[in-house]
């Protein structure tokens, strides 16, 4: 009984200190990067990068192909849901009130200059850019009632993990009295999780999908408004890769002929390859006769050079940054992990 | 009492074919045999704990006090052990408790857990378990395997004291030759899963009818 | 150059808000779900060994083969059951504590009866003979037989709590890592990663891993003294 529990007690701590251990060669890996065997062009010796900070880079962005649209649509509570085997279902709960109390607050004066400055104090750069011709609201916005005070809101990781909720939301909470539950995923599945009734309003960036959403009669005109869909913000996507440029993206004229000589040049290349709103960008910018898809089974010819990882984007970037590959990225989480590899020096 | 005619069978393989065999009141009736002959069946049948094709062997059906040859003693204290099997919680039965531990001379491992005693602590402390009850007949199987010549010996009166105070039947199952003399009134010896010789104990151990019975008697030198 | 444990270690001591809320939320839901497997499994499982009926071998084979059920297949079944278009979308338990507990029991509770079967199983046989050679009665040697097993019972919740805490695929998909709601720790985790913050993945993971040292150690002492 003794020995065992004292064996014990030394596994764990061993398991502690080998995962403290890991730690450290984790952030060493990321200060002084192993040459890539992927890339044929001489890569960059840790003398010339710099000590602090990763190595990829943004190489490309502010092209209109590149443009990233952040819209707010309302969840109609009289929209044709159907549960698992296609039945329709009638009386679904959707917070009507709270979703609109939080779209008028979201497209107030005092919040679309709250986003339009998000970031910059932190990275030096703005993350969204409010557009021209977004809906500005002046509705008065009620209190929270005991039955609309929480409020749950479907949006994209990538939304999630710039941190504008966490920074916007708070303001708008402690007003007005509401919580709301932020739920965050692929743009294919925040939409979906909309159209199961587990959202009141969904944040999303991936026009075509939210136009097929209103079409299908799950969203609705709130009062003061003209359309379901409230595009609000945008920022660009950013073509990302390693600072030395092999492919030479950075002399390209347009996006589109940036990725054609990735392509051309075999150089790997990360794809999230999971139908998000990235993953779907980033398929309109290969040259068409590659026929790249959002299957799997489109790029099994392009198997040495392109990384079909199905993986969110944080985890996508850290595996370019190992592998030195090229990387279509929104620009938020871009900063923000380039930030936090700072943090981890 | 008797034990009506029975067969056992274990996978198909017959393991007793037992012809039947009295069992009178206040008497001890030992079991003999060699290893796997079906001693232990013929007690797990008899207590009803192993079920044979027939809802009764028994008869009349008379309360029954079985002690396996394994025992299991249960994870409390002696003591907490042999008041499970009182009739009640009273003291009386707490009395009872103490003579019986008393009588084994293990009463000074009353408040002890009884998963942590020695084989020949246990072998006392479930025999003294089972006597806590009144039962019109005993079936013991092997109940001093694990004891020294002391214990044997408490454990022998023992069983005969309650046997003249309740006045119960006793199939003990025994391999030792001489306790089936000290103890026995009738005798019945077990060989290859059937009954081949019964009777008074001083008869069939020292003129055996059977050929086995007299190879047996040889082999184990009485 | 600050290492996780480190981090961790002034992380726990800064008494972060946030981190304060993980921890408290993942025992919030630890606690319970755990709890409650072991009192539905714990007689189950020793009523399946004491018990001898027909099609037992396939009551048996089935809770082995819900042991092995996949978090992510649990968490897919309790999403489409209490969604907003499920059939229990009336009890309004999506993205809530209680639906993580219950979307956790479905997938414990199996295990604590494995485990509580096959144990009291080896047992079963020295116990019932012996207690019905003193003319016990069923109810009582049913009881007797749980007694017997509580020794058992303390390493069974430890297992259940551990896979409790170390679950992440229901647990993300009906509880959806809410902020200060139903983010857990391996939930958070898995959010630092996805944002390529490893280091406080990692910091999360030690406290995660001493939380879970701490239980074993006290349950361990109490197993111990009571067992003396």
């Amino acid at each position: 009984m003794k020995h065992n529990k004292l064996t014990a007690l030394l596994l764990a701590l061993a398991m502690v200190l080998a995962l403290a251990a890991c730690s450290n060669n984790q952030g060493q890996t990321q200060q002084s990067p192993s040459a890539s065997p992927e890339t044929s062009e001489p890569m960059e010796t840790p003398a010339e990068t710099p000590a602090e900070g990763v190595d990829l880079t943004i190489l490309f962005e502010q092209d209109d192909d590149m443009l990233n649209t952040y819209s707010l649509l309302a969840v109609n509570p009289d929209a044709p849901f159907v549960d698992a085997d296609g039945n329709a279902v009638s009386d679904v709960y959707v917070n009507t009130e709270g979703a609109a109390a939080l779209i008028n607050w979201m497209l107030s004066q005092e919040a679309l200059d709250l986003a339009g400055n998000y970031g910059y104090e932190e990275y030096g750069e703005y993350l969204f850019y409010v557009l021209d011709d977004a809906p500005v609201s002046t509705a008065e916005i009620p209190a929270a009632t005991e039955d609309t005070a929480v409020i749950r809101m479907s949006t994209t990781t990538s939304v999630n993990d710039s941190g504008l909720l966490g920074y916007l939301l708070p303001f708008f909470e402690e007003e007005y009295g509401y919580t709301v539950d932020v739920t965050s995923a692929g743009t294919g599945a925040a939409i979906a999780n909309a159209t199961y009734g587990n959202a009141d309003l969904i944040l999303v960036h991936s026009k075509s999908q939210e136009e097929s959403f209103v079409a299908d009669g799950y969203s609705y005109v709130l009062d003061g408004f003209e359309a379901e869909r409230l595009p609000f913000l945008y920022n660009y996507f950013v073509l990302c890769g390693p600072s030395d440029d092999p492919a030479g993206v950075r002399d390209a004229a347009t996006v589109k002929n940036a990725f054609a000589l990735i392509a051309e040049g075999e150089y790997p290349f990360v794809s999230r390859g999971d139908a998000s709103g990235t993953h779907t960008k980033e398929i309109s910018l290969w040259p068409e006769e590659l026929g790249i898809t959002t299957e799997a089974d489109s790029v099994a010819d392009y198997a040495g050079w392109y990384n079909y990882s199905n993986a969110g984007m944080g985890v996508c970037l850290t595996m370019a940054e190992e592998m030195h590959a090229y990387i279509l990225s929104d620009k938020a989480t871009y900063l923000t992990f380039r930030a936090n590899n700072g943090v981890m020096e | 009492m008797t034990i009506a005619p029975f067969r056992k069978s274990y996978a198909g393989a017959t393991a007793l074919d037992f012809p039947g065999a009295p069992l009178p009141a206040g008497q001890t009736c030992a079991v003999i045999g060699a290893n796997g002959s079906g001693k232990s069946t013929l007690a797990k049948v008899t207590a009803g704990v192993t079920a044979c094709g027939q809802p009764q062997v028994l008869s009349p059906p008379v309360s029954v006090g079985y002690l396996p040859q394994h025992s299991y003693p249960f994870q409390m204290t002696v003591r907490a052990n042999l008041m499970l099997n009182a009739p009640r919680r009273n003291d009386p039965a707490r009395q009872r408790a103490d003579m019986l531990l008393e009588r084994l001379e293990i009463a000074h491992l009353s408040e002890q857990k009884a998963h942590h005693l020695s084989g020949g602590e246990t072998a006392r402390m479930v025999l003294a378990r089972l006597l806590m009850r009144r039962y019109d007949l005993l079936i013991l199987d092997e109940p001093t395997a694990a004891m020294d010549i002391r214990s044997t010996a408490l454990t022998e009166q023992l069983v005969a004291d309650y046997q003249a105070e309740t006045g119960c039947g006793v199939l003990w199952i025994t391999h030792s030759l001489k306790q089936a003399v000290r103890i026995a009134d009738t005798v019945l010896f077990l060989c290859r899963g059937r009954l081949a010789e019964a009777g008074p104990a001083e008869r069939l151990l020292t003129a055996p009818q059977t050929s086995e019975l007299r190879q047996f008697l040889d082999f184990y030198g009485v | 150059m600050t290492t996780a444990l480190e981090q961790a270690i002034q992380l726990v001591l800064s008494g972060d808000d946030q981190l304060v809320n993980i921890i408290s939320v993942t025992l919030q839901m630890s606690i319970p779900s755990s709890v409650i497997s072991l009192l539905l499994g714990v007689p189950l499982g020793v009523l399946l060994a004491f018990c001898s009926f027909r099609g037992k071998e396939v009551l048996v084979i089935l809770n082995r083969t819900l042991m092995g059920l996949p978090p992510v297949v649990c968490g897919l079944l309790c999403y489409m059951l209490f969604s907003g278009v499920g059939p229990f979308r009336h009890f309004r338990l999506m993205y809530t504590i209680p639906l993580m507990v219950i979307a956790q029991v479905i997938l414990i509770t199996p295990i604590v009866i494995g485990n509580m079967e096959s144990f009291a199983q080896r047992i079963t046989p020295a116990v019932r003979e012996t207690a019905h050679g003193l003319g016990l009665g069923r109810g009582r040697i049913f009881l007797l037989l749980i007694s017997e097993t509580r020794y058992q019972v303390f390493s069974t919740y430890l297992l259940g709590f551990a896979r409790s805490i170390a679950e992440v695929g229901a647990v993300s998909m009906v509880g959806g890592a809410i902020a200060y709601k139903t983010n857990v720790m391996t939930t958070a985790i898995m959010n630092y990663t996805n944002r390529g913050d490893f280091t406080l993945g990692v910091a999360l993971g030690i406290i995660l891993l001493a939380m879970s040292l701490v239980l074993n150690l006290t349950v361990s002492l109490i197993q111990g003294r009571l067992s003396r």
